[in-house]
């Protein structure tokens, strides 16, 4: 779909990941009362493979920013690049997570991994998928069915449903904040573990400082509406990484200088 | 449908093992005592009281005249009533198969749903009893007018059912499919179909106690077979004990649970 070229990057033989280049996007959603700017003219710049948090206050058009991106809805204004693709219609390289499973209740557990397989008619991904389903520690349930799995083990489920067809692109919309926090702190080290093993170019919206800091390399933090980048955060954390870097001074400190920029804008009162 | 998302296993299987089987068989022969010995006293009373006034047998025959009757006539009772089920049956297979696919259709399409929709409201409306001698007119005398009056009968609770059926689909899922580059018809097939699985067999369930209903009249419009038929004709011959005996084979016929639980398992085969 993607023709190999610099844009795109090999990791440990696996999958192919896609980089991504928003110039001067804009969406404004027009309305009877009058039109809704949702998201302000911006750019970002993504290198292939690289795993990326966006953090924001609710309605900044972090979602409309993953729409976009994903071919779901078109911009209003500006260019969009997966690859060197420009996307005008929903990208199929591509896996999404949720905030919602949304498992389906009549096929087996197995079944909804193999979903994105059936729709683009592979074969022969049983295996990865049962392999997937092992390393996400949820291998034993491959044959039940998504009503005998807790929260956290659907939600690992829609994760290796995502993985399947090893795609170029991973973006996890909000998929944690249905969990309770100590689920929230698992599947934070299984992300960025998957992240390395996986080496897929990953988006991740949250509403969470420290989720956006653990499981990325790189943190855009965005005001709300219109949506526009405030900040662009390095993240220089070794991978794998562990739960206790979260204590760190240096962790710390780049939670306080994103929670700074919400002071600014008011969403937070420090 | 879906059950709650954070069930954990252990939880499912303790609210299983509550359920015990053993007070079910007892409570259920308790249950039917009392309707049964209703029963015998009412028909006692019924037998005692067209005896003790002498109700002439053409207005109201006694139940032990009833009995006698369906013995002695059950061949014939039986070969009308194939004859009902049949033309029910194959007038509900028709209705099947036209409102599945007028359901896929108004749900694929926002022009058909439009153009279709009000009219179908509207059509909905009439009472098909009304437009029986209609069908004599159209189809002429005999099975035909009375398997496309069943159709007409039965065709509405699955269209209606269908529809609703598809819509119901979360919105989400398909979401997640186009995403994944599914095209219209893997979306029906994967998400839609699947969700709507409970509320179509929910129509096919109405429209099967309804079919022989619809079956039954138009027996009496048009036919010249069918326990429709042999209803009128008793009635008509002052042959009561005849006329009773067809209203109580009918009844226990169409009293046979509906075979629902088979659709359920075309859910597992299709997804």
């Amino acid at each position: 779909m993607i023709a190999a070229d610099q844009s795109l990057a090999r990791s440990n033989g696996r999958g192919v990941s896609a980089s991504i280049s928003l110039k001067n996007v804009e969406k404004v959603y027009g309305g009877p009362s009058g039109d809704l700017h949702a998201i302000a003219p911006l750019s970002i710049e993504l290198p292939a493979g690289e795993a990326v948090s966006i953090v924001g206050p609710s309605g900044c058009g972090k979602s409309t920013l993953m729409r976009l991106i994903a071919g779901l809805d078109a911009p209003t204004r500006g260019e969009i690049r997966v690859g060197h693709q420009v996307v005008a219609k929903p990208v199929p390289d591509i896996g999404i997570v949720f905030q919602r499973d949304l498992l389906l209740d009549w096929r087996t557990v197995l079944g909804n991994v193999l979903l994105p397989a059936e729709i683009k008619g592979l074969s022969g991904l049983e295996g990865r998928a049962r392999e997937l389903l092992q390393e996400f520690d949820v291998g034993a349930f491959a044959d039940s069915y998504p009503w005998q799995l807790s929260g956290g083990m659907r939600q690992r489920v829609a994760i290796a449903r995502a993985l399947l067809t090893r795609p170029a692109l991973l973006f996890l919309d909000e998929p944690f904040s249905a969990l309770d926090a100590l689920t929230r702190d698992q599947m934070n080290v299984l992300l960025q573990r998957v992240q390395t093993t996986e080496g897929v170019t990953t988006l991740l919206i949250t509403h969470s400082i420290t989720e956006a800091i653990f499981c990325a390399d790189r943190v855009l933090v965005m005001s709300g509406r219109p949506g526009a980048i405030m900040d662009d955060i390095r993240v220089p954390f070794e991978r794998p990484r562990r739960l206790a870097i979260r204590e760190t001074a240096e962790f710390t400190s780049i939670g306080r200088r994103i929670r700074e920029h919400f002071e600014k804008v008011g969403v937070l009162v420090g | 449908m879906s059950v709650g998302t954070t069930q954990p296993i252990a939880e499912v299987e303790r609210a299983a093992s509550v359920k015990t089987p053993a007070s079910g068989a007892g409570s259920l022969a308790a249950g039917m005592l009392w309707p049964l010995l209703s029963g015998a006293i009412g028909l006692a009373l019924w037998e005692g009281l067209v005896r003790l006034f002498k109700v002439p047998v053409f207005i109201l025959p006694a139940p032990s005249q009833v009995i006698v009757t369906i013995v002695e006539q059950w061949w014939y009772l039986l070969s009308q009533l194939a004859i009902t089920t049949f033309a029910a049956g194959l007038g509900l297979v028709m209705a099947i198969v036209f409102g599945l696919a007028a359901g896929a259709a108004i749900t694929a399409s926002r022009l058909v749903d439009r153009m279709l929709t009000p009219w179908l409201v509207i059509a909905h409306a009439v009472p098909k009893v009304v437009i029986a001698p209609l069908f004599l007119v159209w189809f002429g005398f005999g099975l035909q007018s009375e398997m496309f009056f069943v159709v007409a009968f039965t065709f509405f609770p699955v269209i209606v059912n269908t529809v609703t059926g598809l819509k119901s689909a979360d919105p989400e899922q398909i979401l997640m499919v186009r995403a994944m580059g599914a095209t219209p018809t893997q979306v029906l097939r994967k998400i839609q179909f699947p969700s709507a699985l409970p509320s179509i067999c929910a129509g096919i369930k109405l429209a099967v106690t309804l079919a022989p209903v619809g079956a039954v009249i138009g027996e009496f419009v048009a036919s010249n077979q069918g326990l429709g038929h042999l209803l009128i004709r008793a009635v008509g011959d002052m042959d009561t004990p005849l006329a009773f005996a067809a209203v109580t084979v009918f009844s226990i016929s169409s009293s046979e649970g509906t075979p629902c639980e088979l659709i359920d398992a075309v859910k597992w085969l299709t997804s």
